[in-house]
């Protein structure tokens, strides 16, 4: 689904983003990207939007070279990408169903569809009771779960998850997880970066470590940190 | 292609309403200027008009005195007809003059005359238009004539006043063109600004380019417009109470096609100023 080819990334200023990066995500897989602040893992996540372009190698995603791809077809590739982040990202001023519904409505989806899709997408996340309040009177777990639902309300093949628990408690963090996991049952491959330890070192998923661009762990069944017992892929 | 148009319509709206007084700000210079720029086509082409409509007639006119003798007359034909520089010329008696005044004249004016007090002409076309004024120096103070006047010179000066005026009007409107385009680039600037949320959003979820654009471009093509349209207004009435109107007989053609300008001027003005926010402000 998702192939790195000894992908660099420098920037402007010169900073090393990403160094010689190659791998591959399979289609249904469920990735941690794991690393200190600075040491890519954002670079990464913007790679597969193409936010940015690669200095050097390829992305191939659902096996085609994403970096040429013509700039008009970029909305259409992140149309198969769903992308959630810490912040949430929520429109303050409309309600969760609409916050939802936008982003059907701005890729041009008739009313029809959005009338049926939006409900049961929050359905799925646990919000059908909230669907005419704005995210302001929602707690932070409740928001990021509103996010959730709105990134994975066109059924895009690859989610993508910048530090989603980066700002909920525990209780939260573990129904985001819950949540995650369920979309990745469906045969969505999701890609989470995150700090949380302990959260990784629970699920017992794919690990992905970057240290200063470089990727220094890839690890099938991993934990979060590399001073643990672990099966090197 | 339904649920964009009324997204795109919806979008719009809300964005005037919004910034209703960067809007009104930014329709009422493009109105004033395009006041202007039409006013100023207009004066161009009444001056064009009375160009033509006297270059087809008689250039000078030696008016005898109206007592002037027979002989005085004769003295003045013969010399007019051997000048080299005078190509034709029409002896109007008294009483063909009476008839002219009769019938250009308001009544209240020639009810005063007789064909007795009205002066005789000579009509003459000189072989080149700027020897009227040759013409003019050299018969004005021949016995028995009472004014040489060549229309030529006075339409050249009103000609030259206009041009003026038409210059004054132009750099005028130019400017506010000008102010009325930042105005409209600043209004959909900061209709981009208000919704860098939704922006940021749409690209995220993969909204396409001009799905994200076209509502800020019709926003200033509808400023445009609205400013046009009141300028077609205030053209309209211009052409219609235009002190010189009856005299030129400027024609509904020449409305039609100032006004025409004056839209198609103030639908490009709006166009460019959201066009250029949009290539400034929305990175997409």
């Amino acid at each position: 689904m998702i192939r790195f080819e000894n992908v660099s990334k420098t920037y402007k200023n010169g900073t090393p983003a990403l160094k010689d990066i190659s791998l591959d995500i399979e289609k249904g897989e469920f990735v941690f990207l794991v690393g200190a602040s600075g040491s890519g893992k954002t670079t990464f996540l913007r790679l597969l939007l193409r936010e940015e372009l690669p200095d050097r190698g390829r992305i191939l995603e659902a096996g085609r070279d994403i970096s040429e791809l013509s700039k008009w077809r970029v909305p259409y590739l992140r149309r198969n990408i769903g992308c959630v982040f810490q912040d949430f990202r929520l429109l303050p001023n409309k309600s969760v169903f609409e916050n939802v519904a936008f982003a059907l409505e701005v890729i041009g989806r008739p009313r029809s569809t959005i009338e049926s899709q939006v409900p049961q997408i929050l359905e799925l996340v646990g919000l059908a009771d909230k669907a005419k309040n704005v995210p302001g009177e929602l707690s932070g777990g409740e928001q990021q779960r509103v996010a959730v639902a709105r990134a994975f309300v066109n059924r895009p093949l690859i989610l993508l998850a910048d530090e989603p628990t980066g700002n909920l408690d525990p209780t939260n963090s573990e129904s985001i997880m819950a949540l995650l996991e369920r979309i990745n049952r469906t045969g969505t491959t999701v890609v989470m970066a995150t700090h949380d330890k302990a959260l990784v070192d629970r699920m017992r998923r794919r690990v992905i470590e970057l240290d200063h661009g470089e990727m220094v762990r890839d690890q099938v069944r991993g934990v979060y940190g590399i001073d643990e017992p672990m099966e090197i892929r | 292609m339904r649920v964009y148009l009324r997204y795109a319509i919806k979008e719009t709206l809300a964005n005037l309403w919004r910034n209703r007084m960067m809007t009104i700000a930014a329709v009422l210079t493009v109105a004033v200027s395009l006041s202007l720029v039409g006013a100023a086509l207009l004066l161009k082409q009444s001056a064009a008009q009375a160009s033509a409509q006297w270059q087809q007639g008689t250039r000078v006119t030696v008016w005898m005195q109206p007592n002037a003798s027979a002989s005085q007359v004769a003295n003045v034909k013969s010399q007019l007809a051997t000048l080299p520089i005078v190509k034709d010329c029409v002896f109007n008696s008294q009483a063909q003059d009476y008839q002219e005044a009769k019938r250009i004249l308001p009544q209240s004016e020639w009810s005063v005359l007789s064909v007795s007090n009205v002066p005789s002409s000579f009509r003459c076309v000189p072989t080149v238009p700027s020897d009227a004024f040759v013409v003019m120096s050299t018969f004005k103070n021949e016995p028995g004539v009472y004014n040489v006047t060549a229309p030529e010179q006075q339409i050249r000066q009103m000609n030259s006043a206009i041009r003026i005026l038409q210059i004054v009007f132009l750099a005028l409107a130019g400017v506010l063109l000008l102010s009325a385009t930042v105005l409209i680039l600043n209004t959909i600037r900061m209709a981009i600004f208000a919704r860098r949320r939704e922006v940021s959003v749409m690209k995220l979820v993969g909204a396409t380019n001009w799905f994200i654009r076209i509502p800020y471009i019709t926003e200033g093509f509808i400023q445009g417009l609205l400013g046009s349209l009141v300028a077609v207004l205030a053209v309209t009435a211009l052409h219609t109470w235009y002190p010189l109107h009856n005299e030129f007989q400027l024609d509904t053609t020449a409305l039609v096609g100032t006004n025409l300008v004056v839209l198609v001027v103030g639908v490009v003005i709006g166009s460019v100023g959201s066009g250029l926010a949009i290539r400034r402000f929305l990175d997409v």
